[in-house]
């Protein structure tokens, strides 16, 4: 099958090409021939040929990209990254106004400027020169909008991805897969890789120096991993990544909060966190 | 190959991605485009007027678009989404790319859409590079061209770029190109090698 039909059955109509190009199930041992329209009658030159062509292609193109781009997820992406960079942004300019401020106020202790970031910039809004002030404003109000968004992040991912956000809470889910590279791409990950999502560096010299592995990756942001004991932490990180690699595909292709897998995956996580194996 | 005073070159209009202009001439630049560096390192590569190229990995369409200057037709397929939105921009201006949407390693899906290649021109950051490359064997005209750009980390970290480089040279001619030429693209692209074959 070609693109523009069978011989004896030619056709340049984009919509028939489409389903003509979307039906091929082998490749052609011979290749389309341009020529082959042309005896038909259907086109003169090569030009227009190409001309043909190009109009299937480009609607084929330009349907499969809408809903490519369409997937609930792309939208919870880019939020989850906005929040992230908005992070840094946020740190990087906390940092920075410190600094700043020591060098204005003679006598700051260095234990001053350790101590609570979003503290000290508090206090600097009030104080401090008028440009270092308003500086020191804008920070706290992209705080503000950085809270918002976290929130909106959470409720989103609750809708979209249920049962991951179920066992680690909307935010680390929905990091987990921004850095996997969408809902689909993560629910072809095995459970040992979403395990060190967040932890490539640690892996790659781990596998090129033999120095030990990486335990966990992002999913060390959830409580239940960062509060374990250190004898079980890595094992609460590999059970909880199994079942995390169970829920994106449950949430990939169905969609929906399945209760019973959530209770009991929490409960197995659970008793392995209480040191019962 | 158009070159002035030692510049490589291709004539069109300009405008595609902020290149240079020398006269009406758009300047190629060797540290984006791998095309343009495997030039620089060996001279004998050519495109020619009549040729049709099947492109693989045509991403923003940026070297495609050089291509397109140069060659009859060029069948350019990439799979994101959004390099794939810029594509079709440039396409809109070059009259002969047909740019496809899908994905590289299924050619099936596209087969129904393509003339026999004279060139096929592959820079796909993929771990199979070489798989990719021998399952559109039958999409090249005998005696047609192959020019893989092989990014030898996207294979394996595990092993050394030469390493890979060997394996892939292996896999190719298993599957029935005949391995021409080789090319490192140091200094313009690290880790890249340029693989040229044959159909025999």
């Amino acid at each position: 099958m070609y693109w523009y039909g069978e011989i004896g059955n030619l056709s340049i109509e984009p919509a028939v090409c489409e389903a003509q190009v979307r039906n091929t199930k082998t490749i052609p041992s011979v290749l389309c021939n341009w020529q082959d329209l042309k005896a038909a009658g259907l086109i003169k030159t090569r030009e227009e040929y190409i001309q043909a062509v190009r109009a299937v292609t480009f609607s084929l193109a330009e349907k499969g990209i809408a809903v490519d781009l369409d997937k609930k997820d792309a939208a919870l992406l880019q939020m989850v990254k906005t929040l992230d960079e908005m992070d840094n942004v946020i740190n990087l300019l906390t940092e920075r106004v410190i600094d700043w401020h020591a060098a204005t106020t003679p006598g700051t202790s260095h234990k001053y400027t350790r101590s609570n970031g979003p503290r000290i910039v508090q206090k600097i809004a009030k104080s401090g020169s008028p440009s270092l002030k308003r500086v020191a404003r804008e920070i706290l109000s992209l705080s503000a909008v950085r809270t918002d968004l976290m929130k909106e992040v959470s409720r989103e991912a609750v809708l979209v991805i249920p049962n991951m956000s179920a066992l680690v809470g909307g935010l680390v889910a929905a990091r987990l897969i921004a850095r996997a590279g969408g809902l689909e791409a993560t629910a072809r990950l095995p459970g040992s890789s979403i395990q060190v999502i967040g932890a490539e560096s640690a892996l790659f010299s781990h596998i090129r120096t033999g120095s030990s592995s990486p335990k966990h990756g992002i999913i060390f942001q959830h409580r239940r991993v960062h509060n374990a004991g250190k004898e079980v932490r890595g094992k609460v990180a590999r059970q909880l990544a199994a079942k995390l690699a169970i829920a994106s595909r449950l949430d990939l292709y169905r969609g929906e909060l399945d209760a019973e897998f959530v209770e009991t995956a929490n409960a197995k996580i659970d008793k392995i966190f209480g040191g019962e194996s | 190959m158009i070159d002035i005073k030692g510049t490589l070159v291709s004539e069109g209009q300009g405008g595609v991605y902020n290149e240079r202009m020398l006269g009406n001439y758009r300047v190629w630049d060797p540290y984006r485009s791998k095309l343009a560096a495997l030039w620089y390192l060996d001279k004998t590569t050519t495109l020619d007027k009549d040729a049709v190229v099947l492109y693989l990995g045509a991403a923003n369409g940026t070297t495609v678009s050089h291509v397109a200057d140069y060659v009859e037709s060029v069948y350019a397929v990439e799979f994101a989404p959004r390099p794939m939105e810029d594509l079709l921009v440039v396409s809109k201006k070059r009259k002969n790319i047909i740019p496809i949407y899908a994905d590289a390693t299924r050619p099936v899906l596209y087969a129904s859409l393509l003339e026999p290649a004279d060139l096929l021109y592959q820079d796909v950051a993929q771990p199979n590079q070489a798989g990719i490359a021998v399952k559109h064997l039958p999409f090249l005209k005998s005696g047609g061209r192959l020019i893989l750009m092989l990014k030898t980390r996207s294979v394996d970290i595990r092993k050394s770029s030469d390493e890979v480089f060997a394996d892939t040279c292996a896999e190719l001619t298993a599957g029935g190109y005949v391995v021409e030429k080789t090319t490192w693209l140091n200094p313009y692209h690290q880790d890249h090698a340029a693989i040229v074959c044959r159909k025999p």
